[in-house]
């Protein structure tokens, strides 16, 4: 696992978006949310909201925060945590790789 | 010099102003007085707490350790009966003062009861509490007859929730269209119609009267022909503003608590924050602002003006609400609005309607697309001139427009 998973190209994240990665890939008990930040750095969270079903993938990317598409909690990119209700609890986060274009995902890997 | 802080009500707009206080690094005495075993968030009362698919611990607005973490003294299970400004301290219910330098007042509202004969009836419910939505739980058997009065945000996601438990629900209001002010009279028709696409019976009526009866209670409309029996009816016509704390504390009180923009009432030891305020801005009263986010924001504010820190910048108003599956998101004040946008068809949802002025959006409502809304509130807030033919082209991407 040391080289990480190839789960993307850069170029299949639009900037200020994301993409979940499906847990069948990742091995974790949660899809995976690879979000490109404004400044064309990616991230990865667990997708799910931790306060209602919602994709952290489908949300608003921008300054080092996803905001949750359905209640707008918002997430720091970088380690998860919360920034504002609702949603009371951190995000995990994961560590990513950009090399040459392409993406590696090391789930459960501190970033 | 601000030591202790009593924050009297433990919604939304309370418990952020705590938080807020923490974050921006106040160190003295946090104590939040409210009501139940713990604060909770209001939204999920009409949807799932309601349908019973969360209970009152998962609704939560903090985590029970969240407290401790943020050194913030939760006083439950009590109200306050008097602010004693001139002491400094506020009097609880069983006698307990609390010292307070300043006080804080989140007190929320009630549902209100229009003096209609008979409602004072056990079958007529209302919705504010998660007692309220227990009791009313009870009552939303399948198959079970209810009368929704009031077809705003709560009444309509009642009937929503209603209809998901089995029930036969009836839906009225006065008028033809509700929140067509907020959403501008096209999408307001659209979202209004739902009900009837899922088996809601909609009429646009008021009720005249109530009487019970042994087998349920009947209800007589305006213009019909005759009286209907129910099982239960849930009333959602509206909020009374708990204002008697600062009447009592000879606050100016005006259909709310009057503040300044800072969160400010007309006593400097004591701010109001969420459903009561109402903002006075350049010498003229603002109508209340009732929403979730606007409560969060006035916690902050009053969290600022106490630490004497910068307030957040402003944002356009957002409310969101959920209803037979669909997620609908607004922002921004459509009422200005003097030209509309569709991007997406009404018949095939997701969907978005912009509302434009002078080249600007100025306001914005969707339904199952939260990103055309997060797009619209920050051309909205950076005054982002737009071009109306692209905006309503679903194959350009809104992230793009912003940037200009």
């Amino acid at each position: 696992m040391s080289d990480g998973i190839r789960v993307a190209s850069l170029d299949d994240i639009p900037e200020g978006e994301g993409i979940a990665i499906d847990k069948a890939i990742t091995g974790t008990d949660d899809n995976i949310a690879l979000l490109r930040d404004t400044d064309d750095t990616v991230w990865a969270l667990d997708d799910t909201c931790t306060h209602e079903d919602a994709s952290l993938a489908d949300g608003w990317v921008e300054d080092g925060f996803v905001e949750c598409p359905l209640h707008s909690s918002k997430f720091c990119l970088k380690n998860g945590e919360v920034q504002g209700l609702p949603a009371t609890k951190n995000a995990c986060p994961h560590r990513v790789e950009v090399r040459d274009g392409e993406v590696y995902l090391f789930p459960r890997e501190t970033p | 010099m601000t030591r202790r802080v009593v924050i009297v009500g433990g919604g939304v707009a309370g418990v952020s102003a705590a938080g807020a206080l923490r974050a921006g690094g106040f160190d003295g005495d946090v104590t939040l007085v409210d009501a139940g075993d713990f604060p909770y968030d209001r939204p999920p009362l009409s949807k799932e707490f309601l349908a019973g698919t969360k209970d009152i611990k998962q609704i939560a607005l903090q985590a029970p350790e969240w407290y401790d973490d943020q050194n913030v003294r939760l006083v439950n299970r009590s109200v306050a009966a008097a602010l004693r400004t001139g002491e400094g301290k506020v009097e609880l219910a069983d006698g307990t003062l609390l010292p307070a330098d300043r006080v804080v007042l989140a007190t929320g509202g009630g549902a209100a009861r229009p003096p209609i004969p008979g409602i004072g009836s056990h079958r007529v419910h209302v919705l504010r509490t998660a007692d309220d939505a227990d009791r009313l739980r009870c009552e939303l058997t399948p198959g079970a007859s209810v009368l929704v009065v009031g077809a705003g945000l709560i009444g309509a996601e009642v009937a929503s929730t209603a209809v998901l438990l089995g029930c036969e629900v009836t839906l009225v209001d006065p008028l033809a269209t509700p929140l067509a002010a907020a959403l501008g009279p096209e999408l307001a028709d659209w979202l209004h119609g739902l009900h009837g696409r899922n088996r809601v019976t909609t009429a646009q009526a008021s009720v005249e009267s109530f009487a019970d009866r042994a087998d349920g209670i009947e209800v007589r409309l305006a213009g019909a022909a005759a009286p209907q029996v129910f099982d239960t009816v849930v009333l959602g016509v509206g909020m009374v503003p708990h204002t008697k704390l600062a009447e009592l504390a000879g606050l100016e009180v005006n259909r709310g608590i009057v503040v300044d923009t800072g969160q400010v009432t007309s006593n400097p030891a004591v701010l109001a924050v969420g459903d009561p305020a109402r903002t006075r801005h350049d010498g003229e009263l603002l109508p209340r602002t009732e929403h979730w986010e606007a409560a969060q924001h006035d916690g902050a504010r009053a969290a600022a003006t106490i630490l004497g820190t910068p307030a957040p910048a402003g944002t356009a108003p957002w409310f969101w609400t959920d209803r037979y599956g669909r997620h609908l998101e607004a922002v921004g004040h459509m009422d200005q609005a003097a030209q509309t946008v569709l991007r997406g068809s009404l018949d095939d949802p997701a969907f978005a309607l912009f509302g434009l002025r002078d080249g600007h959006v100025v306001a914005a409502a969707a339904v199952d697309d939260s990103t055309a809304v997060r797009a619209a509130r920050r051309m909205i807030d950076r005054r982002v001139p737009v071009d109306a033919d692209r905006l309503a082209d679903p194959a350009v991407n809104l992230r793009a427009l912003l940037r200009g």
